[in-house]
């Protein structure tokens, strides 16, 4: 089973302020790291790698400092990867953004699964993964916790729903989108991290994906960010002071209260 | 010309969800300004069930598309049906519950008809262009919490489409129950390629979180393993489930099915007490429904004080020793 895993570099930290005077970000630190659910999408696929063979094979777009994102996933097992890298295709809202990332899957080959997070640390949208199944019109699960496959043409996945896990069956080709914390992902040794240096990486630039300036970036967005502001702070708590002592005893009542009414 | 205030009637288990009527306050607070009509889209084997339910939400018109069978989790049969209406209809404006089934089925929608999905709103607004035409200020938090954008769809993309976080808006009711239009659309819904196999009871240990009365959080102020021994001694005199925001579950004290926030549940407990919690923006969406909730934190400006109704600054350590004492 041949799968594609479409990750994103997220910032390592939120810590992310708002220039009274521009309104532009700040942000505490330029790091980048892989978007934590990414990694769980990851370990989903190198357990089935494990189980069926084949190849994995990591997708990004981004800047082309997103080649460390790359080489890390390559450092936890992925195969091979693509940065899809372009001026033009930056400022890409949700729709920008999956629209070249389905044309790379299907230039890139055949692949049987598209695994990808549920929601990034930073945007959380939760859009880009179905999207790339639209546009490539294959079925998608979203928000899985657990992937089940035994070698047939469809793949079983368990979906947590209002209390229930909800066990559902797609046709393969399909893409998922797999929830942070489901498994435990593996870590990056010294061994295997020399050996992403040579795995093989691709860069598509829109020479590779051919389409038109009005598709993509922020000419093909939908949407654009117009604005960003701090979040009002509007005190609604009444705030008690006092003692560790008094404030104990004040938590203590406040819940008897609250536990006698009825 | 697009028209009208289009509101996605999720539902599930036969029952229209709470947040569908949030979205109709959403929906009247637009109208105020720009007069359109208000418009419920319900996609079921059963429209007529969920039709019933709809009755004090005062929109103008129902869309409805009867399905063969139960469509429920076949997100691309779903969107496939979705997008036919929505071209059928053409709305202005679109809102989708930030739903699991929400942003899984729009962002399909979103890819078919070429408009965009703004995702996870927490306030929208209503904008005038120059030409005196109007459109809607989509406010979304970014980045955690720390951030809050505005984003537009574009002039002349219609209809704009977003989704609404669920516990924003009060949920709509009419004083008196209004017969809307219904309008059935000829509408065939494709093969799907998901089924669903079975339904269980989740085998994990959230449901003891989601069923429980009183829950105790712990921040990032109770990841040292003397603070969180601290704050379990206080949930178990209290008999309350423990949850966690990210810092606490990275921890590994407690499971994952206990985050909460963004990527965890939602719980509806009577009481929430929390310790060493700043953010309040993801709480607002992990949290609904309390009674009473508490907030211990050491800095006073934590935007937790925000949505809590009592509010103590202190150390979370000494507080808790000193409950524990008694």
């Amino acid at each position: 089973m041949n799968i594609a895993v479409l990750i994103k570099q997220v910032p390592v930290s939120n810590d992310v302020s708002v220039d009274p005077e521009t309104h532009s970000l700040v942000r505490a630190s330029s790091e980048g790291m892989i978007n934590p659910a990414d990694l769980n999408a990851i370990e989903e696929a190198m357990i089935l790698k494990e189980q069926t063979e084949g190849k994995v094979v990591v997708f990004t777009m981004g800047p082309p400092e997103a080649e460390k994102a790359l080489r890390d996933a390559m450092a936890l097992g992925c195969d091979e990867s693509v940065l899809l890298s372009d001026r033009c295709l930056g400022g890409a809202d949700t729709i920008a953004t999956a629209k070249p990332l389905a044309r790379a899957i299907e230039k890139y080959g055949k692949f049987d699964l598209i695994l990808s997070g549920a929601l990034s640390s930073d945007g959380a949208t939760g859009q880009v993964g179905a999207m790339v199944a639209e546009y490539l019109d294959i079925p998608h699960i979203s928000e899985i916790s657990a992937v089940q496959y035994d070698g047939a043409d469809t793949i079983r996945a368990v979906k947590k729903y209002q209390g229930e896990e909800v066990v559902m069956e797609a046709e393969l080709p399909a893409l998922m989108t797999v929830c942070f914390g489901c498994n435990e992902p593996r870590l990056a040794t010294l061994r295997t991290k020399r050996a992403a240096k040579n795995k093989p990486l691709e860069t598509y630039t829109n020479a590779e994906l051919q389409f038109d300036a009005e598709e993509i970036g922020i000419k093909g967005s939908p949407t654009i960010v117009t604005d960003s502001f701090s979040p009002e702070r509007t005190r609604r708590a009444v705030m008690m002071t006092g003692t560790p002592e008094e404030m104990a005893a004040k938590i203590k009542e406040l819940i008897e209260i609250e536990k006698g009414k009825n | 010309m697009a028209n009208g205030i289009c509101v996605f009637a999720e539902h599930y288990n036969g029952n229209i969800e709470t947040v569908v009527a949030e979205l109709v306050s959403a929906a009247h607070f637009i109208k105020e300004t720009t007069a359109e009509k208000i418009m419920a889209v319900v996609v079921s084997q059963d429209c007529e069930t969920l039709i019933g339910q709809m009755g004090r939400l005062d929109v103008d018109e129902i869309y409805a598309v009867k399905t063969e069978s139960d469509c429920a989790f076949q997100d691309d049969a779903l969107s496939s049906v979705i997008a036919d209406m929505i071209r059928e209809i053409d709305p202005s404006s679109v809102l989708v519950p930030a739903t699991i089934t929400g942003r899984s089925v729009f962002s399909r929608v979103a890819a078919k008809l070429g408009c965009g999905l703004t995702a996870d709103c927490t306030e929208l607004l209503v904008g005038t262009r120059e030409n005196g035409s109007y459109y809607i200020k989509q406010n979304k938090p970014s980045f955690g919490e720390n951030v809050f954008v505005t984003i537009v769809t574009k002039e002349g993309c219609y209809p704009q489409m977003m989704t609404v976080r669920p516990g924003v808006y009060t949920p709509y009711e009419a004083k008196e129950e209004k017969v809307p239009e219904v309008k059935y659309l000829d509408i065939k819904a494709p093969a799907s390629k998901v089924k669903v196999v079975e339904k269980r009871p989740a085998a994990s240990n959230a449901d003891s979180i989601l069923a429980a009365e009183i829950v105790v959080v712990g921040g990032r102020g109770t990841e040292e393993e003397e603070s969180f021994k601290l704050l379990k001694s206080f949930a178990d005199s209290l008999d309350a489930a423990i949850g966690g925001t990210r810092p606490l579950v990275d921890t590994g004290f407690i499971p994952f099915e206990h985050q909460i926030g963004q990527t965890g549940y939602t719980i509806r407990p009577r009481i929430c007490v929390s310790f060493g919690v700043s953010g309040a923006i993801q709480h607002t969406e992990g949290i609904k429904d309390t009674k009473l909730m508490i907030a211990v934190n050491k800095d006073e400006e934590a935007p937790i004080f925000n949505i809590a109704d009592y509010g103590i600054v202190g150390d979370l350590n000494e507080i808790l020793a000193k409950y524990l004492e008694k």
